[in-house]
């Protein structure tokens, strides 16, 4: 899909939380192709951010611009233009990995279907495609609950994909992965979306790897934009400045894989 | 010290005072219901009397009671199977996670109202409107059956976890597909295990419906009983026993199978 406009725009966006500004930021444009890392402490804002892009949460302030067609928090049918693969993987255990990665073509298959558990067949060898892309095969019939960690993140990176969406957003999606783990899964997702020519935005906490993944690296900053540009340009003092800067305290994100724990913010 | 001993006596004082209310609760109950162990004076007698008219069990009436028995569990298993095609939808319109409180709280007050009718009421109501047998009897254990297992959904699909939820909402999934996957499938076991659960308690509710006319076994519990033919209660009772174990048995494996 090639499409005038960028991919993301944001303008002018704030947001808060009661009375602390969690979130403010005057212009960023990310268009397709872009691979773009948002470093930050923790209560820097960067999930404030993708839930916004997501439009799960509505700004006070200011507007996004998802391919030149609003926001998805006023516009509901961009929501599948959008993928999300989350801290948590949010997976529903007991289903099994080939009805997990179907479930992101639900955007666009008739809920009549769905009710009977029927997907078209064309749905269900792009489902195939993707468990091999991302390196499942031949685990199709498992259910979620018996894979492990990092398996359970290769099924939500794939159920991800299976949404066909223009935007990525993935939201500390490695911080629950052992380190070697951490970087295949990292890779694995930049491949994919190498292939596909989607925007990719990540939140991370580790410049080391971003500086290995993005295009475009952005620092945030008690919720303000510190640092835009190359990853090679992103200096030492700048990265810790990014990372010594006092924040809020983090709100405890205890959890098990699909843990009960509500993070609600940061 | 000192002070984590008061603290202490404060808290057994307030332990006391409660077991000392249950303690004057239990012998106002006593003497209201005339509890009088002199009653059972020649009790024993009659009891073992009543027992040893039982037998021997008369075998002439198994195929009566077969049948009755067949018809008890149709009653039970087309009650709780009608009750759960209009409880799922109640279900997630009673969830305040789904559906908007105005709506839900209501609802939910609505269906505590029809579980607070004895489903022995309920038959009798369906009864005088339709005349006798099985059919009244399956529409009062539907109706009885609602009343909670629309509850019991509706507090099972607000354990949901949100993000899950959210996750499914995010794939562009309509409404009814969110509510499918995203609730929905996280709560089949226990929604299955409750189902058994109440089946089960059908069963056992539909065995006494006959006593007002609804069908099934309880027609020949009041006949036999009422003209004490004894031997013949002694066949439905072990018919009772038989299936209602058979019953708890099949629903433990099914509920252990579910998970």
């Amino acid at each position: 899909m090639t499409s005038a406009y960028p991919a993301i725009e944001l303008k002018d966006l704030s947001f808060s939380y009661d009375d602390t500004i969690a979130l403010s930021i005057e212009h960023v444009s990310i268009e397709l192709g872009e691979r773009v890392f948002i470093l930050g402490k923790s209560g820097s804002g960067k999930t404030t951010l993708s839930s916004i892009i997501k439009g799960r949460r509505t700004p006070q302030h200011g507007t996004v611009n998802i391919l030149g067609e609003g926001s998805a928090w006023s516009n509901r049918s961009l929501q599948k233009r959008i993928a999300m693969v989350d801290q948590e993987f949010n997976l529903i255990s007991r289903m099994s990995l080939i009805e997990t990665v179907l479930s992101g073509a639900l955007g666009r298959t008739s809920s009549w279907n769905t009710l009977f558990g029927f997907f078209p067949n064309r749905e269900w060898a792009k489902a195939e495609e993707i468990l091999d892309e991302v390196g499942l095969t031949g685990l199709g019939n498992r259910r979620i609950d018996t894979l492990s960690g990092g398996q359970k993140q290769r099924a939500a990176i794939a159920r991800a994909l299976m949404q066909e969406a223009d935007v990525l957003l993935a939201d500390e999606p490695i911080s629950n992965l052992d380190p070697e783990l951490a970087e295949d899964a990292l890779d694995l997702l930049v491949e994919c979306v190498q292939r596909r020519n989607i925007a990719l935005l990540v939140n991370l906490h580790q410049p080391r790897l971003a500086k290995r993944f993005a295009t475009r690296v952005l620092g945030l900053v008690d919720g303000k934009i510190q640092f835009d540009g190359n990853p090679d340009s992103l200096s030492a003092s700048e990265e810790e400045f990014i990372y010594s800067n006092p924040a809020e305290p983090t709100p405890s994100t205890t959890k098990g894989i699909h843990g009960e724990s509500a993070t609600t913010m940061a | 010290m000192a002070n984590l001993q008061q603290q202490w006596l404060s808290r057994k004082l307030v332990h006391w005072t409660v077991y000392g209310v249950f303690v004057i609760l239990f012998g106002i109950s006593l003497y209201s219901s005339e509890f009088n162990l002199e009653n059972l004076n020649g009790a024993g007698d009659r009891f073992i009397e009543f027992f040893t008219r039982l037998v021997p069990p008369d075998w002439s009436v198994t195929e009566l009671v077969f049948n009755a028995t067949v018809e008890t569990l149709s009653i039970s298993f087309a009650g709780t199977f009608l009750a759960v095609l209009i409880s799922l939808p109640l279900g997630f319109v009673a969830a305040s996670n789904i559906s908007p409180r105005w709506i839900a709280h209501p609802l939910k007050l609505t269906l505590g109202l029809i579980r607070s009718v004895p489903i022995i009421i309920v038959a009798v109501l369906f009864v005088a409107a339709m005349g006798l047998g099985p059919f009244p009897g399956v529409l009062a254990i539907a109706v009885h059956s609602v009343g909670m297992l629309a509850k019991f959904y509706a507090e099972e699909f607000e354990t949901a976890d949100k993000r899950i939820i959210d996750a499914v909402k995010g794939t562009g999934a309509s409404w009814i597909q969110t509510v499918h996957f995203g609730v929905f499938k996280q709560c089949i076991p226990q929604v299955l295990a409750f189902t058994i659960y109440r089946l089960e308690m059908n069963f056992r509710d539909a065995t006494v419906l006959g006593i007002v006319g609804a069908g099934g076994i309880g027609t020949y519990i009041m006949v036999y009983t009422q003209s004490f033919q004894y031997e013949r209660v002694a066949v439905l009772l072990i018919m009772i026993s038989v299936v209602i174990f058979a019953l708890d048995q099949a629903s433990f494996w099914l509920r252990r199978k579910v998970q």
